[in-house]
């Protein structure tokens, strides 16, 4: 594999569109630097390299990621996400989360959790959890807290309706500013949604109508 | 049992509570009315006999093949039909690879029931040597994505598939004139199998405790339908199957409105089957017809030089008069006998072809073989410009 020495084009790759291959930092250049890698990027000796299309984003001071959309998901830590419950065993829930592998949850993982007040979830709840721990060899933990131990809204949605999307209509939805079609949509309607990054999007009419889908 | 889990379709309380509580109020999720059908497409392969249907998003393909064999003793002079199925693991989750499951098995009896007790293809013209040969057709039918109601769309698929065959035609010849000669179908035209009437599969899906009905359920009405019904029906109104396998209980008023509602169906969808055959079949005799025109066009597959059409005409004319003066000259010698009229006669049949508006019609025969074009342009060229080179006999 050849390398190229184009260190002058590292800042007129970010927001732009890379594939495999696409050098995006060569490290001798630099000296001392902390540089985190997202999702997308690995470091071969001393280039960063792009092993996954889509669009390289960059935040300061020192953070870069590849940004794809795409019906699969691959879990990461701190994602927020909607899990289905698929079976409930003694020490954790087994969780769908559109992933690879099945997602446990621990059945203390609630805010005031104690082996006394274990929540019995059905098999096919919905619920909001966030992503605690994923690595490609385990199966990911998760959680109904925020960092600091909270409820914070997650744990099982009631009613409403919940449909599949591409993770990157997902990320679309939940950008700030507040995403046109949500604002456009609150103007004629009230609602509830909740938006999974792994590509699922749950959303509840607060008044008594027939919700149509978010078409992206 | 971990992976398999993680690897099914799970549906949630939530969707479940939805679609049932729009059902309740006559809605659906995808804004069909409870009695629409999703769109129908139907296409058709290249052979005889084999049609791809996409009814929304379930796609399945259907296969008709005939073999020759021994009929059955009770029944010397019908032929058999047989429907396979086959549930690609591509088409859902659900699917395994391997034995046939429950419901694949219960789909092959159904469309194999509409089909083979309301008679609707013919049985007694398969027959080729009563009590010796028959042909035995047999269905192939390929579920490639399930997007729910696999049973309409194969049958569809079926339907389709049968009404665009064509088994080759066979004579009794051989030395003892009992042998079954099977035609080439370049030679002899395959004939279509004979179809009686269509019988249209509909099937109803019944929702809390057979209070909401809707006809054509996706894959999401499916996982929570209490009940299913699929009543096969022609467009004469003829009831050919009807199956109802448990599920809830319905009233005899829901089972007649459903028949009646599946009566109009039938007649709409045999309309679609018919309309795509009869312009697979315009298509199909319109690339019969092309294959006569291969020799008009002379510049087409020489290799090293290209020839205007009259150039050649002069040439073969040339050719033609060389060959005459050469076979009168020749005439007693055995081994040119047969030879040289016949390359005049070849010739003059490749004039009539190239120049076909001019009016020097030399005179040859005209009992024009027309499946004669199996022979490449290239060799009549050489027979032209080798004279001699063509002894063979």
């Amino acid at each position: 594999m050849e390398v190229e020495t184009s260190s002058s084009s590292t800042a007129s790759l970010v927001d732009k569109a890379v594939v495999p291959g696409d050098i995006v930092l060569d490290l001798t250049s630099m000296s001392d630097q902390t540089i985190r890698l997202g999702a997308g990027l690995r470091q071969y000796s001393d280039v960063l390299s792009v092993v996954k299309a889509g669009k390289l984003k960059f935040k300061k001071p020192n953070k870069y990621w590849v940004e794809s959309s795409q019906k699969r998901y691959a879990p990461s830590v701190e994602d927020t996400v909607l899990g289905i419950v698929v079976d409930a065993r003694a020490d954790n829930f087994l969780v769908d989360i559109k992933g690879p592998t099945l997602a446990f949850l621990p059945v203390l993982a609630f805010e005031g959790g104690t082996r006394r007040n274990i929540p019995k979830f059905e098999i096919g709840t919905l619920l909001y959890v966030r992503v605690v721990k994923a690595n490609s060899c385990m199966n990911p933990e998760l959680s109904c807290t925020d960092a600091s131990g909270k409820a914070a809204e997650f744990g099982s949605l009631k009613e409403g309706y919940m449909f599949d999307t591409s993770t990157g209509l997902a990320r679309m939805l939940l950008s700030s500013p507040t995403c046109p079609i949500l604002e456009a949509l609150g103007r004629k309607l009230s609602y509830e949604i909740a938006v999974g990054l792994n590509g699922r999007v749950w959303q509840k009419i607060l008044v008594e109508k027939l919700m149509q889908r978010v078409q992206g | 049992m971990e992976q398999r889990l993680a690897n099914t379709w799970h549906m949630t309380i939530n969707e479940k509570k939805f679609i049932e509580s729009a059902l309740s109020k006559n809605i659906r999720v995808d804004g069909r009315s409870p009695v629409d059908y999703r769109q129908l497409t139907i296409k058709f392969g290249r052979e005889d006999g084999s049609s791809e249907v996409q009814l929304g998003e379930t796609h399945v393909i259907g296969l008709v093949s005939g073999q020759i064999v021994q009929p059955y003793r009770d029944r010397p002079n019908e032929g058999t039909l047989a429907i396979f199925t086959e549930f690609s693991p591509m088409a859902d989750p659900a699917f395994e690879p391997g034995r046939p499951g429950e419901f694949a098995i219960e789909l092959g009896r159904l469309i194999d029931r509409g089909l083979r007790e309301s008679r609707a293809v013919d049985m007694e013209s398969l027959c080729i040597v009563a009590g010796k040969s028959v042909w035995a057709i047999r269905v192939d039918l390929h579920i490639l994505d399930n997007g729910g109601n696999l049973i309409d769309t194969a049958n569809i698929a079926a339907l389709a598939a049968l009404l665009t065959y064509r088994k080759p035609e066979c004579t009794l010849g051989g030395e003892n004139g009992q042998d079954v000669v099977v035609h080439d179908p370049e030679v002899r035209e395959p004939l279509p199998l004979i179809i009686h009437h269509m019988p249209v599969a509909v099937t109803f899906a019944f929702f809390n405790e057979g209070d909401a009905m809707v006809i054509d359920p996706t894959h999401k009405e499916e996982a929570i339908m209490g009940g299913r019904m699929t009543a096969t029906l022609n467009s004469n109104g003829d009831v050919c199957a009807v199956q109802k396998a448990g599920g809830d209980g319905v009233s005899l008023s829901v089972i007649t409105h459903c028949l009646r509602l599946a009566a109009l169906k039938a007649v709409d969808i045999t309309s679609k089957i018919k309309n795509a055959v009869d312009s697979y079949n315009t298509a199909r005799a319109l690339r019969k017809v092309k294959r006569h025109n291969a020799l008009v066009a002379p510049d087409i597959t020489v290799p090293d030089s290209v020839m205007k059409g009259n150039q050649i005409g002069q040439l073969a004319e040339h050719q033609a008069q060389k060959f005459k003066e050469e076979s009168t000259k020749t005439f007693d010698t055995e081994t040119v006998v047969g030879i040289p009229k016949e390359t005049v006669l070849f010739n003059k049949k490749n004039i009539n072809f190239i120049r076909k508006d001019s009016d020097s019609f030399i005179g040859g025969p005209s009992n024009w073989d027309p499946y004669s074009q199996s022979i490449p342009p290239t060799f009549v060229r050489s027979s032209q410009i080798f004279p001699g080179l063509h002894s063979s006999s």
